[in-house]
């Protein structure tokens, strides 16, 4: 048995991107002694990655623009599966923290006289997106760092301490919550670079852990997002809802093989650049969805008209819905339309002068010469669909960011509800800002109301530390590599874009065995930076949350946003007001079905009744007529 | 030369390289020692494609920082063949036919094999005040501020740092000093100083232009050179001197209470 390193935290914040930083700045502000706790460097979190911008609805470039307009794009985007308090409050707020954000020092592209510039993007009417370039998530990430380091700053002067208020944790891993009754009392991990053992105190966790993508082989996704938040909120008793909504990226580089799934920013399609097919024919067009008809264009040319004209004319349907893209794209590689590496082409060098291209989107330009030896002012890029995001998360309180868990917060992509059954492109950035500040605000105000501080039994911290210890224990276990890479595969092909009943069994079948092979990993070289060992440790939480997406993916009926039944084609009113909620039960997962609220009035009238018949059940129809009767 | 043969995967066809890795374990090993593993050569293979496929097949303990491979984390700086580099954006096919020799960045303590302390860096960034200052000065009450795109402009090259740290492995002064504030820091300071938002720039003074700062610098360039995104710490560096001149002129010939 080895001495644990102790801390004692109000909140502790696992994850230091946007929803982490954000969180943990809330905390500190509101007074409360925090902790941010992450697997990789402060500043170099997945936030990073995120190109095209920070979906508010300010205004600058079309003052037509506002939050209702933004609340209905965000629920059209997710076929009215969001939880519509989320997708409201991140409407309003979203400007404010995008301001805020400018205040403390964010540069952003500016319109010429000045105002935060706007960019297009799919599903968003007007030109919504705050951004620098495709680098917006650099930006952000930074401005929060640099903003922390500010308010350590200014509790050294005050307290003759940095870290008394708020202290990073850098390369630190969490494995396990721990529990005082049905409380939160704290966390356990290791050092990364150690390999020794850290337990925090806290009445509050703030989970900011991001997605899932490592679960999938072609995934835009980084290492880190193995899971750890969802898996640690199903282990520690939380619901997990909305898990069979996956978004696959429409354009994720195909080739070459080593850059595979990495993004192509959607600012490439808003800028002008075109999907085309190996016979050369703009092929979107085919492909625009009966709830979207009067929205884009019919013609080539009125879609081109639209990138200088947007007031008379509709939108190219390149600007569809990702959820919608990926399925186009998916559907002409399979009718053998694709391109040699099996993507389509995306094309900008054709739609514009070489210059303006690096000037408008330098990084992927950079990135394409760089890594795929492709000077896309020169010729198209090859893309296809790759796992992005995950809409499905913690279920939790819209207002707090409290999961059912007393003590338990979450925010971000670790969290389910916002989005839906489909994210539209820059809402993810504002969702962070929105919701991490307002979780932070929520784990302060918990703590505020206990009258005793929660504690963990000493037992729930051995038990930890033996789990976490195990793999290093195994004299020639199975290579945990081996498990991860099968898993991927396995959700790849059988849990991907388009599924089909026996397939998810097929899959799930799968799971259980890498379960068991997984429990039999080992990982030699010891405890200091052993990245096999980290994996072996996380495979457990990538195991539990791809059964839970397939799962609730078996169970769902029906195909809407991110969820493609090829045996049940279309949306179905019945299962719109239905979530399905991932629990721990044991070492299974069980899912039960829950009813979503109804919209509030003054929400739902904001919607047309005609575009409402595409979602609502009859009986919801009539009220929502009823509604309109009292009003008039 | 390794003492051992190189570790291959038992399937390896075609051509391969050779990626000659420091492995350094603190408690086993001395000193860092070079351990030879034979990966595939594909032409479109990066360096970290190579350490990714040590890890994944050849030894799980190898220890090395990357995140998302399209050179925006800056987390995969190394040593590649004496060079510091980004290892996702560095191709093998440079070096055939081989070896690929990989060790930590320069200028820095090790902590295992080629993850090395990144904590005296972070620091140096803290300490030039890297945030909008606005000494009590409320923001515009419409909301945002109002920044051109010209003002944009003057800036904006300094904010495309990815905090990599090759420019400090880069950096003969720093391999001699390390109490040199070092290329980012100062590049850093400017991205602020230049912002037409910011009052900050006479704070900064204090740490820029004291002993550390950038009188320190002998203007070698290599930081520039080594800069995966053009952010020129060089250039703003001899920018910074010529403030740093007139502002040491400026306040020696004003009143206290006038500076």
């Amino acid at each position: 048995m080895t001495e644990i390193e102790r801390h004692s935290y109000d909140v502790v914040v696992i994850g230091a991107g946007g929803a982490g930083l954000r969180a943990a700045i809330e905390a500190r502000q509101q007074g409360k002694r925090t902790a941010v706790v992450c697997k990789s460097l402060f500043g170099k979190a997945h936030t990073v990655m995120a190109e095209g911008g920070a979906a508010a609805a300010m205004g600058n470039v079309n003052p037509s623009d506002n939050w209702q307009v933004h609340f209905r794009d965000t629920m059209r985007g997710g076929k009215f599966l969001n939880n519509w308090r989320m997708a409201e409050l991140h409407a309003q707020e979203a400007p404010d923290r995008v301001w805020e954000l400018e205040a403390w020092g964010a540069l952003f592209d500016r319109t010429k006289d000045g105002k935060i510039s706007q960019r297009n993007f799919g599903g968003h009417e007007y030109p919504r997106l705050a951004h620098v370039g495709d680098r917006t998530g650099l930006e952000l990430i930074r401005t929060l760092q640099q903003r922390v380091v500010a308010l350590q700053q200014e509790d050294d002067k005050l307290h003759g301490d940095p870290e008394a208020y708020i202290k990073v944790f850098q390369e630190c891993t969490v494995t396990r919550l721990l529990k005082d009754g049905d409380a939160i009392a704290g966390a356990f991990g290791y050092w990364r670079e150690t390999g020794n053992f850290i337990c925090f105190e806290a009445p509050a966790v703030v989970l900011a852990t991001g997605g899932i993508g490592k679960s999938y082989v072609v995934t835009s996704n980084s290492w880190e997002y193995t899971g750890d938040g969802h898996a640690l909120a199903l282990m520690a008793g939380a619901g997990l809802i909305n898990m069979e909504f996956i978004q696959f990226h429409p354009t994720g580089m195909v080739w070459p093989p080593s850059v595979r799934g990495i993004l192509v920013t959607e600012s490439v399609r808003g800028d002008g650049g075109v999907l085309r097919n190996s016979e050369g024919k703009r092929f979107m067009f085919e492909y625009v969805p009966d709830v979207f008809k009067d929205k884009y264009a019919t013609t080539e040319e009125e879609a081109d008209r639209w990138y200088t004209d947007q007031a008379n004319n509709r939108r190219p349907p390149e600007l569809l819905p990702r959820d919608e893209v990926a399925r186009a794209i998916n559907s002409e590689v399979k009718a053998g339309r694709g391109t040699p590496h099996g993507g389509v082409y995306l094309d900008v060098s054709t739609r514009m002068p070489a210059e303006e291209i690096v000037r408008r989107l330098p990084s992927m330009h950079h990135q394409f010469k760089e890594l795929a030896d492709v000077d896309i002012t020169r010729e198209p890029m090859e893309v296809g669909p790759t796992c992005h995001y995950i809409m499905g998360g913690v279920e939790v309180d819209a207002d707090t960011g409290a999961a059912s868990v007393p003590g338990l917060f979450a925010a971000g992509e670790v969290s389910g509800g916002m989005h839906g059954s489909n994210r539209l492109g820059g809402n993810s950035l504002s969702d962070l800002l929105v919701f991490g500040r307002r979780a932070g605000a929520g784990a302060a105000a918990y703590v505020d109301g206990l009258t005793a501080r929660p504690k963990a039994p000493e037992e729930a911290v051995r038990q930890a530390e033996a789990e976490a210890l195990a793999p290093l224990e195994r004299e020639g276990g199975e290579n945990p590599y081996t498990v991860h890479h099968e898993l991927q595969q396995t959700m790849n092909d059988l849990v991907g874009i388009i599924r089909k009943a026996d397939e998810i069994s097929e899959a799930l079948g799968a799971i259980e065995k890498l379960k068991e092979r997984a429990g039999v990993t080992g990982a030699a070289g010891g405890r200091i930076y052993n990245p096999g060992w980290h994996l072996a440790i996380d495979l457990r939480n990538m195991l539990l949350v791809s059964e839970c997406v397939a799962k609730a993916a078996l169970l769902r009926e029906e195909s809407r946003g991110g969820h493609t039944r090829d045996d049940f084609p279309g949306m179905s009113p019945e299962w719109r007001r239905k979530l399905l909620v991932c629990r721990l039960d044991g070492s299974t997962v069980n899912i039960e079905e829950k009813v979503q609220p109804s919209m509030r009035d003054d929400l739902i009238t904001l919607f047309e009744r005609d575009e409402l018949k595409k979602y609502l059940t009859e009986a919801e129809l009539s009220e929502y007529d009823a509604l309109v009767e009292k009003e008039a | 030369m390794s003492a051992e043969p190189a570790m291959r995967a038992a399937e390896t066809a075609g051509e391969s390289i050779v990626l000659r890795v420091s492995r350094y374990l603190p408690g086993r090993d001395a000193e860092p020692v070079p351990r030879d593993y034979e990966v595939p050569l594909r032409e479109e293979w990066s360096v970290l494609d190579g350490l990714n496929h040590v890890k994944d097949v050849l030894d799980g303990s190898l220890a090395y920082r990357w995140s998302c491979r399209m050179g925006i984390c800056g987390s995969c700086g190394m040593t590649v063949n004496g060079e510091p580099r980004l290892t996702c954006g560095t191709f093998l096919s440079e070096f055939a036919p081989g070896p690929v020799v990989v060790e930590p960045l320069r200028g820095f303590a090790v902590i295992r094999d080629l993850v090395v302390d990144i904590e005296p860096f972070l620091g140096k960034l803290a300490s030039v005040t890297p945030w909008l200052v606005r000494n009590g000065a409320e923001p515009p009450p419409d909301a945002e501020f109002a920044q051109t795109p010209e003002q944009l402009g003057a800036y904006k090259q300094f904010s495309m740092c990815i905090n990599c740290m090759l420019c400090y492995s880069a950096c003969p002064v720093y391999a001699l000093d390390e109490d040199f504030l070092g290329p980012a820091a100062i590049a850093l300071a400017q991205r602020y100083n230049l912002d037409s938002r910011d009052m900050g720039a006479a704070a900064r003074f204090d740490v820029l232009a004291a002993a550390g700062g950038v009188w320190d610098c002998t203007y070698v360039g290599e930081c520039s050179a080594a800069c995966p995104k053009g952010v020129d710490p060089a250039g703003a560096i001899q920018q910074y001197k010529l403030t740093a001149a007139m502002e040491t002129v400026r306040r020696f010939l004003l009143p206290k209470g006038a500076r």
